[in-house]
């Protein structure tokens, strides 16, 4: 197996700095990934993501890089918890939410097993029953390899008690330079939990970042998530929801716009496990330039889920000749007193309405920018946190008098 | 509709009547040398030279199956539909249709099973089928049983017309032509797992032509029938329409009840040149399994068609309520520009049935149009699964697709699935999808309750309306045995 490698080479001396004990579990994880490899295009979840390229590749563990100067990315008003490559940065307010540790999954394939093999701690934020985090909390990713490619894994653990409330943001902002990044969280929200989740991921080109959510929601619990992709090289992220008790609701929405090169790959699937249950995934996509857009959206309703009401929606605007969309909003149901629908569309900007902004003396880049901006506003309407809105609608470019209402 | 039923079924009778008749005389000649004919169970390059040998082939589709068998043996079978069954031993089947000894068949009325009879006393169209039983105790048994193209019954009144409709085989020899120049044209010798099978092992099938601006002057009709034990069909049909013509055509299926699992792997071609049309319907019947899921037919069928000229138009209709595994996507290639493709769809599956069925509509030419209407029925303890395709090549501006799919539920051990897959790579193309998933409402079925509507037939009802969109893309004759068979397939779901 030469192909892995300078993976084996890596693990190996991952391996030789840990004690025994340690060392089995991870040897399991790592040997299953030699078996495996990088996932490929054959396997239907990875259909149109094909990593296999990864294999012939080197990456060096991460250095610290810990004293250099932050980039503007930290938001007002919020606790920070700041990973610059993997290491806790100084400038870090919420340590105490870091771990050095963290739980293995069971023995895992692919890209999974890569992750357990190597990983690292990360977050770890536990609240007791009925506490609130009174500020929202923002957990920056920062990654930046200067030559020599780089790769960094760790696994993160949101845990809410009965009644629990909190506010996180997961922000993945990359710098350059090649690297590998796995990030694995593991979320369980207790009975009348409430989580509002973020996640904006503005990596730079060149990189691969694999990122995947576990959330398990217990009676009641509740979670508000919003996923907002504006650029990377390879993303993968999948999203993986199990409404295990009866009453819980998830409420899901995504965008995915201005990447130029980037190819983004959202898997959502939730799990209606229980009866009661609610669920919302509302997807839009602005597709340009040579971007390839993957959606894979799933729900699945288990046997005796009875009285799920469940929503999907995915709409794309495909903007140029280079770009590709490629959108799967799968249902599987095995109840029959369930209201599911889903739908998906493709098409392109509206082109009356696009006269009809130019014939009121709107020009042509302005026009399409506030169409855009419409399109988008559905998932932007959804960002609760002023700061973090004017983070994304920046980000998007979009010109300073369309977006002058924010705040009013 | 002016005729009143009566009349129609009187029609019918006597059509069906003729339609035995003539197979008598087909198979007289037939069940002689049959005995001689046999061919143990296995699959080896012998086999396909034997099979060629009887059927008298010529040089190059020999070499076309031992080329596609050859593939075969590379290949594994499919795993990704969304359906489970015990595998198939391609060893046990014995690839020569050859109808088993009249010592084990039903000779009289009395040996059939009542439940088979009943079943197809209420279709209506198996009246042809209960004539067949019926005459079970002279030679035509085995014709029957076997799957023969009634097509010859019409080939005089057709080849005025300029239309040829005859068996695949037959036209190997008086068309080589045609048949070499589109044969594995639309589906290649590898194109599937089973479809290179069915290229390696083919016996059965029909073939048709209709030549330049000719609108083919009555619907044509297969019915396909498996009846030999341990055995498989592998049936495969090739439809020409060339340039500005236009042709319907049916095809039904049925297979007697047992506890085996049988196979039936066709491969299904179309070609539509320039401005042409061809509308093809399906009602599927093959026998689903008991309540229990014991036997029935894994129809496992590839079927294409493929738009070449511009402004061609195919368009496919299917009742699929048969089969204990349903593995069938026909599709279009929408090559020519301003070509469209359709496809209508209902499937039902009821006690273990599986059903993972849908279509493929690939957009390559421009301003290509395609709409799909695909309606689900699970009852009992069914799975049913809608899987789509729908790819807009780079080149496909302007091109446009609908689909609609819904599913309905029976009961609540039964499932609806949906896999819609849309890969967009034009930016002037538009796509759309919906889909919902329902069960029977409370008032719809106490609306009719409440007017001394007995509960099945309400549900009946109901399905139908459900149905409508696709029922009524069916030539008429087959929507109404399409009704009966959807009511039929329900019995037992209620209650």
């Amino acid at each position: 197996m030469s192909a892995l490698a300078t993976y084996s080479a890596q693990f190996e001396r991952y391996a030789n700095a840990l004690t025994a004990a340690e060392r089995a579990p991870r040897s399991v994880q790592f040997s299953r990934f030699l078996d495996s490899g990088f996932p490929h295009k054959d396997l239907e979840d990875w259909r149109y993501s094909d990593l296999t390229a990864l294999n012939e590749r080197s990456f060096e563990p991460d250095v610290s890089a810990s004293d250099d100067a932050l980039p503007d990315l930290l938001l007002d008003g919020a606790d920070t918890l700041v990973y610059v490559n993997g290491q806790v940065h100084p400038a870090s307010t919420a340590a105490r939410w870091h771990s050095d540790t963290c739980a293995l999954p069971p023995p895992a394939v692919g890209i999974d097993a890569l992750n357990a093999a190597f990983a690292a701690g990360g977050l770890r934020l536990r609240l007791d029953r009925g506490t609130r985090l009174d500020r929202p909390l923002q957990v920056l990713f920062c990654s930046r390899s200067d030559g020599q490619p780089t790769m960094s894994h760790q696994r993160h653990l949101i845990e809410l008690g009965d009644d629990a409330e909190a506010t996180v943001l997961l922000d993945f902002s990359g710098i350059g330079g090649e690297r590998l990044s796995t990030h694995f969280f593991d979320i369980h929200l207790g009975r009348n939990a409430k989580l509002q989740l973020y996640r904006i991921q503005n990596e730079a080109a060149g990189g691969t970042l694999v990122t995947r959510i576990d959330a398990r929601l217990s009676r009641d619990a509740r979670l508000d998530g919003v996923t907002v992709d504006l650029g990377g090289g390879f993303v993968r992220h999948d999203l993986d929801l199990s409404l295990a008790e009866s009453g819980a609701e998830a409420t899901i929405a995504g965008l995915y716009a201005h990447a130029r090169q980037s190819h983004i790959d959202n898997h959502v699937r939730i799990v209606h496990a229980a009866p009661h249950g609610t669920s919302r995934m509302n997807y839009r996509g602005l597709v340009d330039e040579k971007t390839k857009a993957v959606f894979n959206g799933k729900v699945v309703v288990q046997p005796g889920a009875q009285k799920t009401d469940s929503e999907q929606r995915i709409a794309n605007v495909l903007l140029s000749r280079k770009a590709e969309v490629n959108a799967k909003p799968d249902l599987e149901i095995y109840a029959d007193d369930v209201k599911c629908a889903h739908g998906a569309t493709v098409g392109q900007l509206d082109a009356v309405a696009l006269s009809y902004l130019r014939s009121r003396g709107i020009d042509h880049d302005t026009a399409r920018a506030m169409l855009l901006r419409a399109f988008a506003l559905q998932i932007l309407d959804r960002i609760e946190w002023p700061a973090l809105r004017a983070r994304v609608e920046t980000a998007l470019h979009l010109p300073a008098e369309l977006t002058l209402d924010i705040d009013a | 509709m002016a005729a009143s039923p009566d009349a129609a079924a009187v029609q019918n009778i006597r059509e069906v009547t003729e339609m035995v008749a003539s197979r008598k005389l087909y198979s007289a000649g037939f069940i002689t040398d049959i005995e001689a004919d046999k061919v143990p169970p296995g699959l080896s390059e012998d086999v396909i030279r034997l099979i060629s040998a009887k059927k008298e082939e010529p040089e190059w589709l020999l070499n076309f199956r031992l080329k596609a068998y050859r593939r075969w043996l590379t290949m594994t079978e499919p795993e990704w539909a969304h359906v489970s069954y015990e595998k198939v031993d391609y060893q046990s089947i014995s690839y020569y249709s050859q109808p088993k000894s009249m010592k084990d068949g039903p000779k009289t009325l009395d040996e059939v099973d009542p439940k088979l009879l009943e079943t197809y006393r209420k279709l209506g169209i198996p009246l042809r089928e209960q004539e067949m039983l019926a005459g079970v105790q002279n030679v035509a048994v085995d014709v029957v049983f076997d799957s023969v193209s009634v097509g010859t019954t019409f080939k005089k009144k057709l080849l005025e017309a300029g239309v040829i409709f005859c068996p695949l085989s037959e036209a190997v020899k008086t068309h080589p032509e045609l048949v070499k120049k589109y044969l594995g044209s639309v589906v290649p010798f590898a194109d599937n797992f089973f479809a290179a099978l069915n290229t390696a092992v083919f016996t059965e099938g029909s073939f048709v032509y209709i030549p330049k601006g000719t609108r083919c002057p009555m619907e044509l009709s297969t019915y396909f029938r498996i009846n030999e034990r341990n055995t498989g069909q592998f049936e495969r049909t090739l439809i020409i329409a060339d340039e500005g013509s236009h042709v319907s055509y049916l095809e039904g299926c049925t297979a007697p009840q047992r506890d085996e699992n049988q196979l039936h792997a066709a491969v299904v071609e179309l070609v539509a040149l320039d401005d042409a049309e061809i509308k093809y319907s399906t009602v599927q019947n093959w026998y689903p399994g008991d309540e229990d899921g014991r036997g029935g037919i894994y129809n496992f069928v590839t079927k294409r068609g493929d738009c070449r000229g511009p402004r061609s138009k195919i368009s496919w209709t299917q009742v699929e309520t048969g089969s204990a595994i349903t593995w069938k996507y026909p599709s279009c290639i929408l090559r020519g520009d301003d070509s469209v493709g359709e496809f209508y769809s209902v499937a039902l599956t009821n006690h273990r049935q599986q059903a993972d069925t849908g279509t493929k509509m690939i957009h390559i030419g421009k301003r290509t149009k395609s709409t799909i209407v695909s309606k689900g029925i699970a009852a009992g303890r069914g799975q049913q699964s809608y899987r789509g395709l729908v790819r807009m090549l780079e080149s496909a501006e302007g091109a446009r697709n609908h689909t609609q799919c819904d599913s309905l539920l029976i009961g609540d051990q039964c499932g609806a699935h949906t896999f819609p897959y849309t890969e967009v790579r034009n930016p002037s193309a538009t796509l759309e999808h919906e889909a919902t998933t329902s069960k029977i409402s409370e008032d719809q079925m106490f609306y009719c309750r409440a007017r001394g509507i007995g509960e099945e037939e309400a549900v009946s009802m109901i399905v139908n309306g459900f149905c409508k969109d696709v029922f009524k893309e069916l030539p008429m004759e087959f929507a109404v045995e399409a009704q009966k068979l959807l009511a039929v397939s329900l019995e037992g779901a209620v209650g």
